[in-house]
């Protein structure tokens, strides 16, 4: 196997996204981290948070628009800007087809707690079952209409309800380096280019797959620029504002709305807050663990390490443990897109990204989660 | 210091992109106009629209493609595929080209290099040579995307071009365009080495490793890539970072 | 309203394009009578510095240009070409006189025998020396885009706004009170590029 570098403070490895180490082979991420919590004027940050949203408030049908995902990123987001902030939000969703049971519970019950107007859209599946292989075929990751979908939607829907301003939750910055802390992180076209989107747009994708036009193809489209400034957007994030701390974040909701975690495949069961919105999550973190050795246990684990919560020996257990699951998930998913898990491994196994090569050997076969069974099987 | 360049290439096939293997059986990968914006926005050096569309009728549709790009995208563009006069340049600049790149007509006429260097600027004038490695392992030159042999040596033909004007060589592998497997480092070391113009390298890189080598064994002033991009994973992005922690001059990848 | 100065001498497009996307009226045209209007100018251009400057005579645009930048104090920006023409002289094929506005002399690079290329073409890190208007927001060393095998060599020290390093140290950008030039390509610079644009817009703004 060949030496994969990992970074001495978070054990982050090099396969992953944009990263790069110092001298002392601390990465870039951490550095970030340290920005984060010693050189920003918080104070300041927060001050400005107050004028744009005074800037905006009673001026439209909406204070705001907050997309939503019944995560704990987007509960947080939406309850801290209506309970502290006492903006009237327009809460937008876009159904990526695989909400898990309880998160749907919890975004019903956090919809009555708070008192919001909230927008739910589904695309079409069949059109999304042809994007998932597409996007799995050209790099390795089925999530494409998701990504899309999620950050392109609901600045249609500002368009449409004319509703210029748009909160998004944590900035991309606490997790990779495509943006860092130094400025407020714009979440436009350009960061939609930049890696959102994987270097496909929706124009690339009505060329590459059969049967679809742009008019299905819309809500994966960004909207024209002139579009967006006509009605004066500005689209930005909470975490660029006030200090994110997902662990904090989630006790607070649980606490205020009663959200409840879940059990989600390959991570350790204490970390119920995490990813709890989406069916796939385990099949998205076994192609991420075929291809760059690392699951996200691995991700918790960094977080963790970065946030001195955890000892680096502890760590390296839990990732032993709980990485490199096939998850059960992986047999709807299967049947879904009509394809056998050969032909799955196949696909995942031509985006492997050097120096990792993938040990089948080392993967252990998951339990499926307690609400599998609840799951609409419709093809 | 002048940085080393990244420049994503992008084949275009009656308005869409296209790529093949080994100037083959060509997919469609996608709408040239946003994926130059993609490449805008995770900050490509410059881009590269090499048009193989059949029928010269269906000109409009580049020039269209060009000033759509132009219009958003403000990176350098390199438009090539087809130019066989000063009109086709003159045309191309004016809608938003910054260089054009031109091989066959240049291969037939020499002399249209000096003709297009003296009216336009010679750092306008890119030359691209296709070369093939032969069985015997000498190379060749062929013109025609690829399909016409010419006889000549990629070596000789770059320092004849560079003597009639041209500002920039872009040398491409026909053997290992489309394969992923790396470049001709042979073919790229040897034209770089005989020029005193920057040399473009291209065709056949697969991994981030392949760009490095480019520019480090193959001594190329910058790496041009399409399949990479297209059907792995990889990204601008990705392939900057890489390029930077192995110790190569690159942009950094900071927004500002 | 910015005047764009179309002389014949290459792509007006983007750096129209990238006025307009900055939220600026753009005028584009070689006529003295309606460049009168615009309140700011810029001279681009791609070329020869000989081609460069009997383009402009031939339009007539030469006087007029030395009037509404020297007698009447309107600002100028010239790009590449542009930039060039600023000076005195220039040395491409031959001799030719410039608008002589700024001290200073246009030659090739010289850079044999250190293994650099010529044109000199690329992303190269642009350093200013001083605090500038031109340059605000924008961090100093940042990378900007050139392509060109000339270059201009000021004799006034104080005309140089920004220098950047190719073999040797030279003139990236001068800056003269109401007369700027940019050797490098603003509008092909990405962010960078349309930063120093902006600027230029908002210059004497209140």
């Amino acid at each position: 196997m060949p030496k994969i570098r990992n970074c001495s403070r978070c054990l982050l490895p090099e396969t992953q996204e944009t990263i790069t180490y110092d001298k002392e082979g601390v990465c870039n991420v951490c550095k970030q981290a340290e920005y984060k919590k010693e050189k920003i004027d918080w104070v300041a940050r927060e001050k400005e948070l107050r004028n744009l949203i005074e800037g905006y408030r009673g001026k439209y049908d909406y204070d705001c628009i907050i997309p939503y995902s019944g995560g704990k990123d987007s509960t947080y987001t939406l309850y801290k800007l209506v309970a502290d902030y006492k903006v009237k939000p327009l809460v937008v969703s876009f159904d990526h087809g695989f909400f898990r049971p309880n998160v749907m519970e919890n975004t019903k019950r956090t919809m009555k707690k708070l008192g919001v107007d909230y927008h739910l859209f589904t695309p079409n599946w069949k059109v999304v079952k042809k994007l998932m292989l597409e996007a799995l075929k050209r790099k390795g990751d089925f999530c494409w209409h998701c990504h899309t979908g999620v950050f392109a939607y609901p600045m249609h829907v500002a368009i449409k309800f004319n509703v210029p301003l748009v909160f998004w939750g944590e900035p991309s910055a606490e997790y990779t380096s495509y943006y860092n802390y130094e400025e407020v992180e714009e979440v436009d076209e350009k960061r939609f280019n930049r890696f959102v989107n994987l270097g496909i747009t929706a124009e690339d994708m009505v060329g590459m797959v059969e049967g679809v036009t742009m008019r299905e193809l819309k809500p994966f489209s960004y909207p024209p620029l002139k579009d967006l400034r006509a009605i004066r957007y500005r689209s930005v994030c909470l975490g660029s504002y006030i200090p994110w701390d997902p662990k904090k974040n989630s006790e607070i909701i649980r606490r205020e709305l009663g959200w409840k975690g879940d059990i989600v495949e390959g991570i350790p069961p204490e970390y119920d807050y995490e990813k709890v919105e989406c069916m796939f999550q385990g099949v998205r973190d076994y192609l991420k663990y075929i291809k760059r050795g690392f699951g996200r246990t691995a991700h918790l684990m960094s977080l963790d390490l970065r946030n001195k919560r955890i000892a680096t020996e502890k760590a390296r257990e839990l990732i032993a443990k709980y990485d490199g699951k096939r998850p059960a998930s992986l047999d709807v998913f299967l049947e879904y897109l009509g394809i056998s898990e050969e032909e799955f491994m196949e696909i995942a196994l031509s985006h492997v990204v050097a120096p990792h090569r993938h040990d089948a050997s080392k993967v252990k076969r998951g339990e499926p989660l307690p609400d599998m069974g609840r799951w609409d099987r419709t093809k | 210091m002048l940085k080393v360049r990244l420049i994503p290439s992008l084949l275009l096939r009656e308005g869409r992109c296209v790529k093949g293997v080994r100037f083959g059986s060509f997919r469609d990968t996608g709408n040239p106009v946003t994926a130059a914006k993609i490449y805008d926005a995770q900050g490509a050096d410059e881009l590269l629209f090499l048009d193989i569309t059949a029928s010269t009728q269906k000109r409009s549709i580049l020039f269209n493609i060009v000033a759509r790009t132009a219009e958003e995208c403000f990176m350098p563009l390199c438009v090539g595929g087809g130019i066989r006069t000063t009109e086709d340049i003159r045309k191309l600049l004016l809608v938003g080209a910054d260089k054009v790149s031109i091989n066959t007509a240049a291969l037939e006429k020499p002399a249209f290099i000096n003709e297009a260097a003296e009216i336009f600027g010679n750092q306008c004038i890119v030359v691209s040579i296709d070369a093939r490695k032969r069985s015997d392992g000498a190379y060749e030159v062929f013109s025609h995307c690829g399909t016409k042999a010419t006889g000549k040596n990629p070596v000789e033909w770059a320092e004849e071009a560079v003597a009639q004007g041209a500002g920039e060589i872009l040398i491409t592998s026909i053997n290992m365009e489309g394969t992923r497997k790396g470049y001709d480092l042979e073919l790229v070391r040897a034209v770089a080495g005989a020029v005193e113009v920057p040399v473009i390298a291209s065709g056949g890189v697969g991994t981030l490793q392949d760009l490095v080598d480019g520019i480090r064994k193959g001594h190329a002033s910058a790496v041009s890539a399409a399949s990479i991009f297209h059907f792995t994973d990889q990204s601008v992005i990705k392939a900057r970072t890489f390029m930077r922690e192995a110790g190569l001059d690159v942009r950094s990848v900071e927004t500002r | 309203m910015i005047g764009i100065i179309d002389y014949g001498m290459g792509n007006l497009r983007s750096v129209a394009k990238a006025f307009e996307l900055l939220g600026a009226e753009v005028l584009i045209s070689g006529n003295s009578e309606e460049l009168v209007v615009a309140e700011k100018l810029v001279l681009p251009g791609v070329g020869a510095f000989g081609d460069g400057m009997e383009n402009l005579r031939k339009r007539g645009l030469v006087d007029f240009l030395d009037k509404e930048v020297n007698r009447n104090g309107k600002m100028i920006l010239g790009i590449c070409l542009g930039m060039q023409l600023l000076a005195e002289r220039g040395f491409e094929r031959g001799e030719n006189r410039g608008l002589g506005w700024i001290g200073g002399e246009v030659r090739k690079f010289s850079v044999d025998g250190q293994g650099l290329k010529v044109p000199h073409v690329g992303w190269n890190e642009v350093r200013f020396g001083r605090d500038d208007p031109l340059f605000r927001g924008i961090r100093n060393g940042s990378c900007f885009y050139f392509v060109h095998s000339y270059h201009m060599a000021c004799r006034d020290r104080a005309d140089v706004l920004a220098t950047c390093n190719y073999g040797h140290d030279f003139t990236a950008a001068v800056r003269k009170k109401n007369i700027m030039g940019t050797q490098f390509h603003p509008e092909k610079s990405q962010d960078a590029g349309l930063r120093i644009l902006e600027n230029y817009l908002n210059m004497g703004v209140p």
